[in-house]
């Protein structure tokens, strides 16, 4: 286990919390280049108490991320490979008999981490699979009758790669609705990607760099999200956008409740993150593609094929109030 | 041909309100309605029920005009006139009836709802009791539900019915203190030129003017109440409370009737009075008759239509069609002496030949006996009083020579087979006699301090004509049943005497009960349906009003009307909040004019000012100072100071 040991633990206080996030912000900016935004919004996802799904091709730096996050946040951290013969006992772990106590004792599985990995989950047959949407779920695992609780803060890191690929079981969309986000983290722009060439070891940088956060700040700012100001105007804003999307003749399941739910939530964590007074609506614009992305269905007749242009399409039909 | 289209079923929601208001406002009439006309009105109401629920199609126009014709006849033919309470509520119905198959919009159900309240206010016309008043306010309450429950289905609002009738319930009560401004202080006319024309066809109640005692074998003993007395003073004895009505003196053997009743100028001038005053008010139930009932003997009254007949009973000139009250001063002490001609004395004295001949042979041969007419009127109650007669309100049917039937075979009967048995007694040996038929009794409420005479008092007393007393009152029934006379059939019912005459005593809770509301309806009847012109000119007079008149009732109504109406508005008006105006969004509004650019639909106000920015950096850091304040002051938390920055940043805003 891993924590941030150099940090006091006590409570930060609205301008400690400012600058611990920029500093975890600036952190993370210096392993991954160039995606700031996908960085603000994998740390909303997470103090929005999200999960995060991160589909890309290999080699774009998801793992990266994962790793960064938990040790820029002081977690805990497990990497799950998941391949087509993972089973459940193999991330929840299995209760053993020992011969010496006499009894069986539980060994937790990788899932008992406050960061997990979940590399290309989309490999693992579904059983697999859901074993760790129920612990995502439920955060908890019960094994033999017995239930163990996940550790506080619990966040869970999905790879997928994109299901053209052989060999895969692409997650449902009723599971894919779990997640609170679906990232596409896409190439580097020349500048990140020279930058990366001509720079240091990603790896070896990624073992220097401290810890800003620990988890019990991490479940201080998750508090501190959940009391961002939502001014009237901006809930009209919200409920604007989700009728849009389900009157939209472009769109055939527009969100749900636990959708607009979601949009709220990662909306107030980008804000928070930010530092906006209340949520402003560049936050909810900011967060729509990633959480309302993956929960919209376009109706068979769009001209919108792709997650992105129809969230895009819904913010630009969608007047803020 | 016009293709005809089914409704479109908007009305199905409220119509059931509708239709319940209409039924509601309807029941009150069907007892006096034709059979023919309800079931018009159900069988319309469920057609039109029909046609809503299927999205038929309503019923053509020439159909409609068919129906409503045949309707109209149906009413001239059940009631042979179109005015009055009867016809016209007929009428009114049966346009309810027929306007609901032509009712498609809106605008239609309207008019079913004010039909609604005028058959409420209809059945006013008919009936005012106070124990139908709570059912017509909630009839009332009910057609305003049905008025909310349409708006809403228009309005496409969703309030539950509860809801509902809270809020007609409160608009009830906000027209409550506009309704007694009016009922107050709208001006009362003394001879209502809006009469209600009554049903003259209706049954009498009250008394008879005939008596054939011994055609009926029973009497009928009816609570309901004749009059109600309030005494400005003492009652008089229960034994002085005789209510002259009217008088018979024409007898053919088995029946007794009178005069009808006519003015006699001379008549009060006949009557000597001695002792104290008894001073009182009567109001009267209608009777649809002449006759006006007051204390043994009425010396004066205060209506002016009230006049005396020549055998000193009151009558007023038209039939008391309504409840009419009247207030009168007489005299427990009194002699009646007019001349006794000639004329008068055959008048009085007249038996027919060959009739009750046993009842003629007995007096005569008892006057015989006597010593004059007065120890002979004595002789005869004593023969009463000690051989055997008996009272009983169930006495055996006599057949002809009813008098000789009574006399000496059946020995049964009530106030009038006595009365009617010592008129002839006398009558047969040169006596003149009559017949007072009236009231004795009544019964004090303790609840109202005022007596109450029922149908049940109803009684029948003799008066003999004696040479130096005039005319004379006998009581025969107090010679055989004093008890009758000293507590009343009520008084003689409660304490179990009356058990021997075939009554039964009533139950003294349930008694007390009827006294409590009959106190409550005299009040009803005084204050609220006898709020006539005097009680308004006394009322308002005492309110403060010095002579009250019509053009300052008016003015005064007119006054607080428009106080009432303005002080609702004003507490309406206070009540309301408009939605605060959001002051941000003008101010921002105001800074994107002033930039010339207009926001895309969906573009940020970040995405906006870096848009504006891209045409100077000055332009692009008064946009960014503008954007900050306004965000932070339109989706931050509440601060004023943000407004007075943002107000800021926008005046200072430069393209």
């Amino acid at each position: 286990m891993q924590r941030g040991s150099t940090l006091e633990q006590l409570p930060l206080g609205a301008d400690g919390q400012r600058v611990a996030i920029d500093n975890a912000r600036k952190s993370l900016g210096t392993i991954i280049l160039g995606k700031d935004e996908k960085i603000s919004l994998s740390m909303a996802c997470l103090l929005a108490r999200g999960h995060l799904l991160i589909e890309d091709l290999p080699g774009l730096g998801k793992t990266m991320l994962a790793q960064a996050l938990a040790r820029v946040l002081g977690l805990s951290y497990q990497r799950i490979q998941f391949t087509s013969d993972l089973l459940p006992a193999d991330i929840v772990g299995v209760s053993i008999f020992r011969q010496s106590d006499g009894e069986f004792k539980f060994q937790p599985g990788p899932v008992f981490a406050q960061l997990v990995l979940a590399d290309e989950v989309n490999r693992a047959t579904p059983k697999a699979q859901s074993a760790l949407l129920e612990a995502m779920e439920e955060q908890q695992v019960s094994v033999d009758g017995q239930t163990h609780a996940l550790p506080e803060p619990f966040f869970v890191v999905a790879t997928q790669n994109p299901s053209d690929q052989i060999g895969t079981f692409p997650l449902p969309e009723s599971q894919l609705d779990r997640f609170l986000m679906r990232l596409e983290l896409g190439y580097p722009n020349e500048e990140s990607e020279r930058a990366l060439i001509t720079g240091r070891d990603r790896r070896q940088m990624l073992e220097e760099i401290e810890a800003t956060l620990s988890p019990e700040l991490v479940t201080e700012l998750q508090e501190a999200v959940e009391k961002v100001h939502m001014s009237g105007p901006l809930v009209d804003y919200v409920q604007a956008l989700v009728r849009f999307t389900r009157e939209s003749p472009d769109i055939e399941t527009g969100l749900s409740p636990r959708g607009s739910l979601a949009l709220v939530a990662a909306a107030k964590a980008h804000a928070f993150i930010l530092h906006h007074s209340g949520v402003f609506p560049d936050d909810v614009q900011a967060v729509f593609a990633a959480v309302a992305g993956h929960r919209l269905k376009p109706a068979s007749g769009s001209s919108y094929r792709s997650p992105g242009e129809l969230s895009r399409h819904v913010l630009d039909s969608v007047a803020i109030p | 041909m016009v293709k005809r289209t089914g409704t479109d079923g908007s009305l199905l929601a409220s119509l059931p309100w509708t239709l319940a208001a209409l039924a509601f406002s309807l029941a009150p009439h069907v007892q006096f309605l034709p059979v023919w006309i309800t079931v018009a009105f159900l069988a319309c109401a469920g057609w039109r029920w029909d046609i809503e629920r299927h999205r038929r199609a309503l019923p053509r126009p020439w159909l409609r005009v068919v129906l409503a014709l045949v309707c109209f006849l149906g009413v001239l033919a059940s009631y042979e006139s179109v005015s009055g309470v009867g016809p016209g509520s007929a009428l009114l119905a049966i346009m309810a009836a027929l306007k609901l198959l032509e009712t498609r919009k809106r605008r239609d159900q309207f008019v079913l709802l004010f039909i609604s309240i005028f058959l409420v206010m209809a059945s006013l016309l008919r009936e005012q009791y106070l124990w139908s008043l709570p059912y017509l306010i909630l009839a009332v309450v009910l057609t305003m539900t049905a008025w909310l429950r349409m708006s809403l289905a228009d309005d496409g609002g969703e309030t539950s019915v509860k809801q509902s009738f809270k809020t007609a319930g409160r608009l009830m009560l906000y027209a409550t203190p506009l309704m007694l401004a009016m009922w107050i202080l709208f001006p009362r006319i003394a001879t209502p030129f809006w009469a209600i024309p009554v049903d003259t066809s209706s049954a009498t109640s009250g008394l008879s003017d005939r008596m054939s005692p011994g055609d009926i074998s029973s009497l009928s003993l009816s609570d309901a109440v004749a009059f109600r007395v309030k005494f400005d003073g003492d009652a008089p004895d229960p034994i002085d409370r005789y209510w002259r009505g009217l008088v018979l003196y024409r007898f053919n053997g088995r029946t007794w009737s009178g005069w009808e009743p006519i003015m006699a100028r001379s008549a009060r001038e006949e009557l000597l009075v001695a002792g104290e005053p008894v001073r009182y008010q009567v109001t009267m139930e209608p009777t649809r008759q002449q006759w006006v009932f007051a204390l043994d003997i009425p010396f004066e009254w205060s209506r002016s239509e009230i006049f005396m007949g020549p055998q000193h009973q009151l009558a007023k000139e038209q039939p008391i069609d309504q409840r009419m009250a009247y207030q009168a001063t007489s005299y427990t002490r009194y002699q009646i002496t007019p001349k006794m001609t000639s004329y008068s004395r055959t008048r009085y004295t007249r038996l027919p030949a060959k009739s009750n001949p046993r009842t003629v042979e007995l007096a005569q041969s008892m006057r015989r006996a006597s010593e004059d007419d007065e120890s002979f009127a004595k002789a005869v109650l004593q023969r009463f009083h000690e051989e055997e007669y008996f009272y009983t309100l169930r006495p055996p049917a006599l057949g002809s020579n009813p008098v000789d039937r009574f006399m000496f075979d059946t020995r049964r009967g009530f106030c009038e087979h006595y009365a009617s048995a010592f008129a002839v007694m006398m009558r047969a040996v040169g006596i003149p006699s009559r017949i007072v038929l009236g009231y004795q009794g009544g019964e004090m409420n303790p609840m109202g301090r005022y007596l109450i005479v029922r149908q049940a008092d109803a009684h029948a007393w003799t008066e003999i004509w004696l040479p130096n007393r005039g005319w004379h009152r006998v009581d025969p029934t107090a010679a055989v049943a004093p008890e009758r006379i000293e507590f009343g059939i009520t008084g003689a019912m409660l304490s179990g005497i009356a058990a021997s005459w075939g009554l039964a005593a009533p139950i003294a809770f349930v008694h007390r009960m009827g006294l409590t509301w009959d106190a409550l309806n005299a009040k009803w009847n005084d204050w609220i349906l006898g709020y006539g012109p005097d009680k308004q000119d006394s009322f308002l007079e005492w309110l403060g009003m010095d002579e009250p008149d019509w053009r300052k009732m008016m003015l005064t109504l007119t006054f607080l009307i428009a106080a009432l109406v303005g002080l609702i508005s004003l507490v309406l008006m206070m009540r309301y909040r408009p939605p605060p105006k959001d002051h941000a969004a003008l101010l921002y509004k105001k800074f994107t004019r002033k930039a010339g650019l207009v926001p895309n639909c969906g573009e940020t106000p970040q995405d906006y000012a870096s848009r504006l920015g891209q045409d100077g950096e000055e332009l692009a850091a008064g946009a960014d100072r503008v954007t900050a304040q306004y965000l932070s002051a339109r989706y931050g938390p509440p601060n004023p100071a943000a407004m007075d920055l943002l107000r800021a940043a926008v005046a200072g805003f430069k393209n």
